[in-house]
Parts: C-alpha cells; sequence; structure tokens
C-alpha cells in the first residue's frame, strides 16, 4: 500500500500548482482550469484518507465535490463567455467592476 | 373576560397581518388606505377593551409567558400595568389618527400605511414586553419604519436626516445592548443561588426575574449599567446634549411619522427608564439622580431657548417636544413617587398635544406651502379651524389649565421643590419661555396683516380627514385636563412597583 | 344655606352659552347678534343666583365659610395620598366679589350690543370668549382651594389674551395680547411657587378651610412660609398690574372697550386684591409680605398716577388710572394687615381695600364704557381730536361726570369712603412704622393726581370747542342697550358708597382673624369721620386737583404747555410718555437678552453639537474613502490577500506551536 504522505504530498504539489495558476495567470479560463486543479487536490485527500481510514465517507464528499465543480465551471464559463460578449476580452487585468 | 385568550399578543398581532395584508394590497391607493384603517382601528379597539378590563392594583396583568428559546432563557413574555397602559392607549390612538391624518399620501400608498403598521407593531412591543430580549428586538423593529418613512417620504433633505436618526438611535441601541448583556451575565449567578433559573442555565432575560435579584449587584457593576442602559434610553428620548437627530427627522419626516415620532417613539426612552433603569439598578438610579436632574433642566431650558430661536414652525415644535421631555426626565429624576407618576402623565399629555401640534405644522405645509414663520403671517381670518386649533395646541403645550398638559407639569414641579426645595426656580423658568415662544410663533403666523409674500388667494381650510383627528385628540386633551384621575388613577398604582422609595410628601 | 349648595351653577350658566356660541349654532348666530341674546341670558341667570347666594351669605351665616367640594383627583401612590378639590367656598368675601363681578358682566355684556354691533362675523367669537371669561372668573371668585383658584387664574388670562388680540389683524393688538400674557405669566409662575411652598408645607392639602384653620401646622418654618406668601403675592402682582409687572395694562387697551372695562378694570385685574385678601389669614403671619404689599401698592398708586398725567389717549390714561387704583387697595389691604399683626387691634384696612374693590368696579366700569361711547361715537381714541361732546353726548358727558367725580373722591360719591377710609387706615399705621408716613403721602398725593387727570380727561374730551370739526359732526349718542347701562352704573358709581353706612365694615372682615367688637351706627360713623381732619385734607387735595385741571383745560388760565416747554419740563414729560422706559426695558429684556440667549442656543445646537456629530461622521467617511482604495476590483489581487492571509496562519500556527 502506498504510504499516505505520498497522496498529501501529490494534492499538496497540485493545491501549489492550482494557487499559482489562479495568481498569476490572466486567462480567466486558465485561472478557472486552476481552481479546478486546487479542487482537485482535495479530493485526491479525501480519496486517500478514505482508504487509509477505511471509511467511505471521504470517497462520497469526492464524489459530491466532482458534481459540484462540474456545476461550478458550468456557470464560471457561463460568466466568461457573458464577460468576453459584453467586453472583448477574457483578460482579468482589464476586469475590474468590483473596483470602489 | 379574557382569562384565556392572549390578547396582548392579539394586540400586536393584529397590526402586523394589517401591516403584510396593506403591503399586499398592491396599486389600490384606497384599498390600502382603508384596509390600515381597519387594521389600526382592531389594536384601538382591543387596548379600549382591555382598560375596560383593566384592574386597579398596580401589578402586571393579561401577562402571557412562553417559552422561546429556553436554554438562553429567552421567552415571550408580555405583561401591562398602570404605566404601560397609558402608553399602549396613547400608541393605538396616536397610529390610528395619523392613518387618518395621511388619508392625502399619494404616493406608495400600501407601503407608507404598512411601515405605519409595522411601527406599531414595534411600538406596542415595546410598551408590552417583560423579556430584555424580546424587549430590544421590539425597540429595533421601531426604527426601521421609521426610518423609511422619513427617507422616502420625507423633505429635500430626507437622506441626511434618515441616516442620521437611523445611526443615532442604533449606536444607542447598541450601548443599551451591551448594558442588557451585562445584565443577562452578572445577574445569572444570582438568579442560580436563589433557585429562580435551573443550576445549567446560562442566564435569564426576564425582565422580573432580573428585576429581583439585579439591585444585589454591587454598585459599580450597577453604575456601569445603569450608564449604558441610560444612554440608550436618553438619546431616544432625546435629551440634550444627544437631541440633534431630533429636529432633522422632524423637519424633514412626512406629517404622520413626526406625530408617531414625538408622540411615540420618544416616550420609548423615557419608558425604558422607568420600566427598566429604576426598578432593576435602584442604587444606581440614587448615585444618577443628580446627573439625571442636571441633563432634564438643560434640556427644559434649552430646548425652550433653541424653540424660541427657529423661524421653521416644525422645527420649532420639536425643540419644544425636547424640553416636554425635559419636564418628564426631570420628574424621574426627582425620584419620589409622585415625580415618577408626574413623568408618565406627562408622557401621556405630552403624546396627545404633540400630535396636535405636528399635524398643525402638516397643515401649514399643506395649505401655505411653506412652514416659515416670517413667509406667513395673518392667516387666522384665511384659515379659522386651523388657526383655531393650532391656539388649543399651543396652549394646551403651554401648560394652560384644563387641558391635560397642565397637572402633569404642575405635579413635576411641585415634587421638584419637595426633593430640591427653590432649586424649581431654574426649571419653571421654563413656563415662561415656553409661553414666550408660543404666543410669538402665533403672533407672527396666524395674526397680525395677512402675508404679501405667499399666495393667500387660494388657501383651503382643514379637510374632514384633518379635523376628525385633531377634534379627537384636541377632545381627549380638554376631557384628560378636566378629568385628570381618568389617567392618573391607572398609572399611580403602579409606581411604587417600579420605585417603591418615596421622597419627602 | 339653601341657595349656597346651588352656587356651583353659578359658572356653569355662562359656561354653557361659551359651548353654545363657541361650537354649536354656527350659521344661527350669523343672524343673531353672534349669539348675544345666549350670552346675555346666560349671564342674567348667574347674576341672578349670584345675587340670592351673596344675599343669603351676608344676611344670614355667622361668617364662618360655606363649604362644598369634590374629590378632583386623589393621587394616592404607596405610603403618601393626598387630594386636589373642585369646589366652592362661600363667605362674606366671595359674596361681595360675586356681585360685582356678575353685576359688571351683566351690563358689559348687554353694552355689546351696541358697542359690538358693526363687527359682523367676528361676534360670535366675541361673544363665545366673553361668556367663558366671565365663567371662569366666577370660578375664581368660588374657588374653595389655591390649586383651582390658580387653575381659573390662567383661564381669566387666557380670555384676556385672547380678547386684547380680538382685533388679530392689527399687529399692535397681536403684540399687546402677547404682552399681557407674558408679563401676567411671570406673576403666574411666582404665584405657582408660592402653591408648591403651601403645598409641601401643609402636606398636599391646598383647601382654604383646612389651611386657615391650620396656618400653624406649616412645616418648615415662618421664613419659608413669609417666602411663600410673598410668591403668592407676586402672583398678583402680575395679574393686577402692579410695580414692576404693570406693563401690560396700558398696551391691553388694544382689546375691544368692553374688554377693557370688563376684564382689565372692573373684574380680572381685581384678581390679584381678591386673592390677597383671601390669604388674609395666611398672611397675618408674615408680617413682612404685608409689608410689601403695603409698600408696593403705594409705590404703584402714585407711579402710575403720574404716568395718567399727560397721556392722551383715553383708554390709556383710564388703564393708568386702574393700575393707580388697584395699588391703592393693595395699599389697604397691606397696611390693614400690617398694622394688625404689630399691634393685634381690629383695623378697617381690609374693609376699606375691598370697599374700594366694589366702589372701583362700578365707577371704572362706568369710565370705561362711557369712553367707548364717546369711542363709538367719534372713532378715535385721541383726546386731541376730542372737545365740546357734552352738547352731542348729553347722557354719556353726564354719567362721565359722575364717574369722574366719584374717582376723584368728592363725598358723597362713592370713590370718596372707600378712598378716605384707605388713607385714614395709613395713616393709623405711622404709629407703627414710619413707613407708613411715606405711603399716606403717596396716598394723599395720588388722591390730588387722580383728581386732576380724571378731570382733564373730561374737560378735553367734553368741554370746549371741538377741535376736530370732521369727527364731531359725526357724532351721535349711543342708543339704549349702551346707555341704559351707563346709567345704572352712574347710579352704582354715586351710591355704592353708602353701604358703608349700612353695615358694609361689619359684614366684610376677614373671619378667623379678626372682627369688629361692636359696629358702629351709621350716623356714628359719619360723624367719626366728618369730625375727623384726614377727612377733609383728602377732599381738600381732590377739590385742588379738580381745580387745577379746570384751570388748565377749561379756563384755560394756564397753558398746559408751560408745564412742557422747559429742558426739565420736556424731560419729564417724556419719561412720562415712556412710561419711564419700561416699555422699552420690557422690549429689551425680550429682544436683546432672551432672544439673545436663544440666539446662542442655536448657534451652539448648530454649529457645536451638530457640528461635532457631522465631523464625527465627516471623519468616518474620509477614513473609509482612504481604506476603501484597498479594493482595486481585481478579483487575483484579492486571492493574493486571500492566500496571504491563510499562508500567514498557518505560519504562526507552526510558530506558536499549535500544530
Amino acid at each position: 500500500m502506498i504510504p499516505i504522505e505520498y497522496f498529501l504530498a501529490l494534492s499538496g504539489i497540485l493545491f501549489v500548482i492550482g494557487v499559482i495558476g489562479v495568481l498569476s495567470k490572466r486567462n480567466a479560463i486558465v485561472v478557472l482550469m486552476s481552481i479546478e486543479i486546487m479542487l482537485n487536490a482535495a479530493n485526491i485527500n479525501f480519496v486517500a484518507f478514505s482508504a487509509y481510514y477505511g471509511n467511505l465517507n471521504g470517497a462520497v464528499f469526492a464524489l459530491v465535490s466532482i458534481a459540484i465543480a462540474a456545476a461550478e465551471v458550468a456557470i464560471g464559463l457561463a460568466i466568461i463567455m457573458n464577460l468576453y460578449k459584453t467586453r472583448d476580452t477574457i483578460s482579468l487585468d482589464e476586469i475590474n467592476l468590483l473596483r470602489w | 373576560m379574557f382569562e384565556n385568550v392572549p390578547i396582548l399578543s392579539l394586540l400586536i398581532l393584529f397590526p402586523l397581518v394589517g401591516a403584510l395584508v396593506t403591503f399586499m394590497s398592491g396599486k389600490s391607493p384606497k384599498a390600502a388606505k382603508y384596509l390600515a384603517l381597519a387594521f389600526a382601528a382592531i389594536p384601538l379597539a382591543i387596548s379600549i377593551l382591555i382598560l375596560t378590563e383593566f384592574s386597579l392594583d398596580g401589578g402586571f396583568q393579561f401577562v402571557e409567558k412562553y417559552q422561546w428559546i429556553s436554554f438562553l432563557g429567552i421567552s415571550f413574555h408580555l405583561g401591562i400595568d398602570g404605566i404601560s397602559i397609558t402608553m399602549v392607549f396613547l400608541s393605538t390612538l396616536l397610529v390610528f389618527l395619523a392613518i387618518l391624518f395621511s388619508w392625502d399620501v399619494e404616493e406608495r400608498v400600501n407601503q407608507y400605511m404598512g411601515l405605519m403598521l409595522v411601527l406599531e407593531v414595534g411600538i406596542l412591543g415595546v410598551f408590552t414586553s417583560l423579556d430584555y430580549f424580546v424587549f430590544y428586538i421590539f425597540w429595533e423593529v421601531v426604527l426601521i419604519p421609521m426610518y423609511f418613512l422619513i427617507a422616502i417620504w420625507g423633505g429635500v433633505n430626507r437622506a441626511y436626516a434618515s441616516i442620521k436618526f437611523f445611526i443615532y438611535t442604533h449606536v444607542a441601541s447598541l450601548a443599551m445592548l451591551l448594558g442588557i448583556f451585562a445584565l443577562y451575565f452578572t445577574t445569572a449567578p444570582l438568579l442560580q443561588a436563589e433557585n429562580l433559573i435551573p443550576a445549567d442555565a446560562i442566564g435569564s432575560f426576564d425582565m422580573l426575574l432580573i428585576a429581583s435579584v439585579a439591585p444585589g449587584l454591587g454598585e459599580l457593576l450597577q453604575i456601569a449599567i445603569f450608564a449604558a442602559l441610560f444612554f440608550g434610553f436618553i438619546v431616544k428620548m432625546p435629551m440634550v446634549p444627544f437631541h440633534t437627530w431630533l429636529p432633522d427627522a422632524h423637519v424633514q419626516a412626512p406629517t404622520a411619522g413626526s406625530v408617531l415620532l414625538a408622540g411615540l417613539l420618544l416616550k420609548m426612552g423615557s419608558y425604558g427608564i422607568i420600566r427598566i433603569c429604576l426598578p432593576t439598578l435602584p442604587d444606581a438610579a440614587v448615585d444618577f439622580q443628580i446627573i439625571m436632574a442636571v441633563i432634564g433642566v438643560v434640556s427644559i431650558l434649552y430646548g425652550a431657548l433653541a424653540c424660541l430661536a427657529q423661524t421653521d414652525i416644525k422645527k420649532m415644535v420639536a425643540y419644544s417636544s425636547i424640553s416636554h421631555m425635559g419636564l418628564v426626565m426631570l420628574g424621574i429624576a426627582t425620584l419620589s413617587q409622585l415625580g415618577i407618576a408626574a413623568a408618565v402623565f406627562q408622557m401621556f399629555a405630552h403624546g396627545l398635544i404633540t400630535a396636535v401640534l405636528f399635524m398643525v405644522c402638516g397643515m401649514f405645509q399643506h395649505k401655505a406651502g411653506t412652514r416659515e414663520i416670517p413667509l406667513l403671517g395673518g392667516l387666522a381670518p384665511k384659515l379659522p379651524i386651523l388657526s383655531t386649533v393650532m391656539m388649543m395646541g399651543f396652549m394646551a403645550s403651554l401648560g394652560l389649565p384644563g387641558m391635560v398638559g397642565f397637572l402633569a407639569e404642575f405635579m413635576i414641579f411641585t415634587s421638584t421643590y419637595d426633593v430640591w426645595g427653590v432649586w424649581v426656580l431654574v426649571p419653571i423658568a421654563t413656563v415662561a419661555l415656553t409661553a414666550a415662544y408660543y404666543l410669538w410663533a402665533m403672533q407672527r403666523t396666524i395674526f397680525g396683516e395677512t402675508t404679501t409674500k405667499i399666495d393667500t388667494t387660494h388657501l383651503h381650510d382643514a379637510y374632514w380627514f384633518e379635523i376628525i383627528p385633531l377634534a379627537v385628540l384636541l377632545g381627549l386633551i380638554v376631557l384628560f385636563g378636566v378629568w385628570p384621575a381618568a389617567v392618573v388613577d391607572l398609572i399611580t398604582p403602579s409606581v411604587p412597583l417600579v420605585w417603591p422609595l418615596n421622597g419627602v410628601i | 344655606m339653601a341657595f349656597a349648595e346651588y352656587a356651583w351653577l353659578i359658572p356653569i350658566f355662562p359656561l354653557i352659552a361659551f359651548v353654545v356660541i363657541g361650537f354649536l349654532g354656527n350659521r344661527l348666530f350669523k343672524k343673531w347678534e353672534g349669539g348675544a341674546p345666549v350670552a346675555i341670558g346666560m349671564t342674567a341667570i348667574s347674576l341672578i343666583l349670584s345675587l340670592v347666594v351673596a344675599f343669603e351669605a351676608l344676611t344670614t351665616g355667622d361668617g364662618t365659610p360655606f363649604v362644598q367640594s369634590i374629590e378632583w383627583l386623589v393621587v394616592q401612590s404607596g405610603d403618601f395620598a393626598f387630594t386636589f378639590n373642585m369646589g366652592i367656598y362661600i363667605d362674606n368675601l366671595t359674596a361681595l366679589m360675586l356681585i360685582v363681578v356678575s353685576f359688571v358682566a351683566t351690563l358689559v355684556v348687554i353694552y355689546s350690543l351696541g358697542y359690538m354691533h358693526e363687527e359682523g362675523e367676528k361676534k360670535r367669537r366675541y361673544y363665545a370668549i366673553i361668556s367663558l371669561f366671565i365663567s371662569v372668573m366666577l370660578g375664581l371668585v368660588l374657588a374653595s382651594n389655591f390649586l383651582q383658584m390658580f387653575i381659573f387664574w390662567e383661564l381669566v388670562g387666557l380670555c384676556s389674551y385672547l380678547l386684547i388680540g380680538f382685533w388679530n389683524t392689527r399687529p399692535s393688538a397681536a403684540s399687546a395680547a402677547k404682552k399681557a400674557f407674558l408679563v401676567t405669566r411671570i406673576g403666574d409662575i411666582m404665584f405657582m411657587i408660592g402653591l408648591f411652598v403651601l403645598f409641601v408645607g401643609f402636606q398636599g392639602n391646598l383647601d382654604f378651610e383646612y389651611i386657615f384653620a391650620n396656618v400653624d401646622a406649616f412645616i418648615g418654618g415662618n421664613d419659608l412660609l413669609t417666602f411663600g406668601t410673598l410668591m403668592i403675592f407676586g402672583g398678583a402682582v402680575g395679574k393686577s398690574a402692579q410695580f414692576p409687572l404693570h406693563d401690560w395694562l396700558p398696551d391691553a387697551m388694544e382689546g375691544p372697550t368692553t374688554v377693557s372695562a370688563l376684564i382689565h378694570a372692573a373684574t380680572m385685574v381685581k384678581a390679584g386684591v381678591y386673592l390677597v385678601a383671601r390669604s388674609y389669614p395666611v398672611m397675618v403671619d408674615t408680617p413682612t409680605t404685608l409689608l410689601v404689599v403695603a409698600c408696593i401698592g403705594g409705590f404703584t398708586a402714585l407711579f402710575a398716577a403720574t404716568m395718567a398725567l399727560n397721556n392722551t389717549n383715553i383708554k390709556r390714561v383710564l388703564a393708568y388710572s386702574t393700575i393707580s387704583q388697584l395699588g391703592y387697595m393693595f395699599l389697604a389691604l397691606g397696611a390693614g394687615g400690617y398694622i394688625y399683626t404689630q399691634t393685634l387691634e381690629p383695623n378697617v384696612g381690609y374693609t376699606a381695600g375691598m370697599f374700594h374693590l366694589m366702589n372701583h368696579a362700578f365707577f371704572k366700569a362706568l369710565l370705561f364704557l362711557s369712553a367707548g361711547a364717546v369711542i363709538h361715537a367719534v372713532h378715535t381714541e385721541d383726546m386731541r381730536l376730542m372737545g365740546g361732546l357734552s352738547k352731542k353726548l348729553k347722557i354719556t358727558s353726564l354719567v362721565m361726570l359722575i364717574g369722574c367725580i366719584s374717582i376723584a373722591g368728592i363725598p358723597p360719591f362713592s370713590g370718596f369712603w372707600s378712598k378716605d377710609l384707605i388713607l385714614e387706615a395709613v395713616f393709623e399705621g405711622i404709629s407703627v412704622s414710619p413707613v407708613f408716613a411715606v405711603l399716606y403721602a403717596f396716598g394723599l398725593a395720588t388722591a390730588f393726581l387722580t383728581a386732576f387727570y380724571m378731570f382733564r380727561l373730561w374737560f378735553m374730551t367734553f368741554s370746549g370747542e371741538p377741535r376736530d370739526q370732521h369727527t364731531y359732526e359725526h357724532a351721535h349718542e349711543s342708543p339704549a342697550v349702551m346707555w341704559v347701562p351707563l346709567a345704572l352704573l352712574a347710579a352704582l358709581a354715586f351710591g355704592s358708597g353708602f353701604a358703608f353706612l349700612f353695615g358694609f365694615e361689619a359684614s366684610i372682615v376677614p373671619h378667623g382673624v379678626f372682627e369688629f367688637d361692636h359696629v358702629a351706627s351709621a350716623g356714628d360713623l359719619l360723624v367719626a369721620m366728618f369730625t375727623n381732619v384726614l377727612t377733609y385734607a383728602s377732599i381738600i387735595v381732590a377739590l385742588a386737583g379738580i381745580g387745577l385741571a379746570y384751570l388748565m383745560y377749561k379756563k384755560k388760565s394756564i397753558d398746559p404747555a408751560r408745564f412742557t416747554s422747559g429742558t426739565v419740563g420736556k424731560t419729564i414729560s417724556n419719561v412720562l410718555l415712556a412710561r419711564y422706559g419700561f416699555t422699552k426695558a420690557y422690549d429689551w429684556i425680550g429682544l436683546k437678552v432672551v432672544y439673545g440667549v436663544a440666539k446662542v442656543a442655536d448657534f451652539i445646537d448648530r454649529r457645536i453639537i451638530d457640528g461635532i456629530i457631522n465631523a464625527i461622521s465627516a471623519g468616518l467617511i474620509r477614513a473609509g474613502g482612504f481604506l476603501r482604495r484597498a479594493q482595486t476590483g481585481l478579483v487575483q489581487a484579492y486571492a493574493v490577500v486571500v492566500v496571504a492571509g491563510g499562508s500567514l496562519i498557518v505560519i504562526l500556527l507552526f510558530l506558536v506551536g499549535g500544530i
């Protein structure tokens, strides 16, 4: 059996990759993808602990999270589509509607 | 008659239902008006019914108590005594009349009327609740409709006034809330020691329970809690120097809003002091006596002087409210049963009188298009009814015998003399000042040569929906002036229960 | 006391008239002289009832008052309980006041029928308010305790306010009404303080009956009681227009003349005198107060008389005269009481004061109503435009002459008897205190001045040649409704003094304080009076005054201008016309001092208190404006903060050692 630390390391690396992507990328789609990576990093944790404790709760949670992620992506893409339609860009640097 | 009927809950419930129904009545102004009037009439009828069944033994009656959030010690606890019943009657009456008086509102009628009823819910809740938690909720409920009444139907500068009103009184409420929490946590061990609440309970918000043990708190703690609560209440009354929200709010508020603001909302402050501060923290009250007296006297004189300098009638009347609420404060500050009874009577009297005065101001705004005294003048021949009503209202407010304000004022000054001797000379100067600003205002608005600064050719005297409320109010003012026992007999038995100690007489 | 039991009805009838005229029958009374018949009828019923009650009180009882009261308000709370009563208190003093008030009131209302005829729709208001006034005035007279008296006291003040401002479109009338109300309110405040002192001192009981019987039960010592009675007298000073609160009364002449006659001469302004007379049993325990009463009265008598000397407004002259005569009454009451406290011998001061009150009510009402008839005829109040009117207004000039003789104090007219009695009472005091020598001199000087200015008024108005042909030609004699009341009053102004010879002295005494041991017969009184040098002194000064007026204004052998031509004369004349600067002083206090302070309060409110509050809110807004620059709107900037914050927490947890 693969030790739990390996999974944790993998998920940690993935999460950090995701964070860096979210923080540094200008393209909204790439940011969205980075968020997905972060989510999946969390999912890996869930599944890993599920196997580790022999308890299905974690696996179930991962499934729920995947389902929610799908919905979220749909909404996120819809927002990006609309943004593109109205502002002709999906570069996050140029979108500052929340500004004071 | 009401043994098995939760009459006080019904009293509060009907305006709430009425508010919902009126909100939903849609765009027809007529329907909204009639619905609101009907739903305001029901509480009025209930309060009169309660009066007929009211027994003069001074204790709390029609008590209802339902466990609500029991692990926090919160219960829906209602009850009225002689002090609250006068306020409850005043509230239901004034809301009803205010709705009738706003018959000519044209803008968003259903919301306007609905908000008035929500306001009634809050006010009645404050005057009947016997649980701090419930009390606080209702206290805050009052703020919201009044904010919207000013912010939507107000005058030119309404945004400033409504926000000032809201923030000011809300800050005060927070201080009060702190005081309530302090009471809640500090009395819990005492309550447990007396076996009044279970040993594992966090505490109790019940006013009567807390009042039964809170006098046992340490004096410094009492003073701190008193200060917090007191601050919350005097801002609402309002007392100098925390009063400046009031003139602005009044000047901008629609007439009915002003009537309820001055007639009822201000009373919540003084009611709070009498209902909560005095019985719960009597030692601190004694320590605060001089402070209360000074605040009261300053408000009396400062308010009266500020009245003299105003050029807007409504602003003048607003300042006069400060002055008259200062009398209430002075009555409370005597810490004698006579003074406290007189203070409650003055609250009732001021509620009736000030309603008339604000209605008169509103009529000036409507008829003449302005409330600026320098623009008015000589309107008595043109507007005889308005002028007569104005004169009667002013006379009542300056404490003319035969009207309800006189005896209250007289009793307050009597107990002031009783406690402080000839110091009464200081506050009593207001008797002359009050007469001065009212008479001077009359001289410049309705007497003298007819003004040429406004168009006086198309003035229309009072309409029926203005005459009826004014006639009712003036009738009551004279009735209770000639027959004050009707009110005083209700109040006095309850006074020893909030303040068992006594003055000199 | 068969009729006294119904005495509470006396004020009720005029009250009914007030309600009916004021609130009902709006249309009806447009035609019906504005409800005058109702007012007259109800007042007349009151008059009859008053006469019956008064007759009963004066003839039957032994001086013990008839008291009847109901509990008006019981304040009972915990350990204290007290009762405010409403009731009637009838003794000889009440009886006297009842007669005076209801009689003059009835005549004035009848007279109004003619005088107010041309007022149109305003008549209804007039009759309503005057009915209310009559009602509350009678209530004041009948009151059985101090609080009740104060209540009616304020209400008569209200009626006075409303009636002075009757022609409310005249700025001067509105201003005068306000002044009257405010100045008397200063007195009312003092009265209120007096009430507090008595209320607390007598432990919550203000009933005359209780207080008069238990003056010794007062708690707080004699000094406090003195303060209390002084304050009560302060109320009287305001209401009866005594120095220094006198200046409202001349202005009050802005009201209709009927109002001046009824309220500002015959009844309401007497309320102060009545109050002092009523409080006599308390005041005799506080001699200081009585001395103050005497001094203020004596000073005011002379002080007001001087201002009447050169005034040319017919009503104002009468107003000053009223103030002066009221001063006489206070002088008599105060002197009599003070002498009694020092010697414990009964004296006539009290009787003289009340006697003068009655006589004055009749002759001053007569004078005012006659002046009203003159004004009605010539439509001006300025005496310089009158003259020679006796040819046109025969009846009026005759009755007014009777009034003038009466007030001047020529025997056997009524004014003579009471004025002489007052001077006699004051003279008696010289043996007690030298102050009374001064007061006696004041009184005598006032007698001279009174005779002078009253005849000046009469000569200027009625004798000589018309000064203004236009007004003269339009003058006409008044209708019967006006001159019949005048004639009745003239008869009383002539004859009411004879009451003195028929037992007045014995019946109007302060019961419970002292009584006269034996009552002198009419003959003895006459002999006593006319063998006294003082009597001749007062007659001589009165004749001298009349003579001077005759020389100056009838025969014109002394030119009045001679007195005002020199610098000194001019200054004095101007000072008198400026009312010794009191008007200015009142205005100054009102406009400069009080209004100035008010302006300061307003400034504090707007600038300082609101300034602080607005500064706080502005400060918060500025801080917010500074902080909101952190909101760039860029999602990634926020995300950086989130990540940084999260990392910080993790690092901290590591460092602190939680994990």
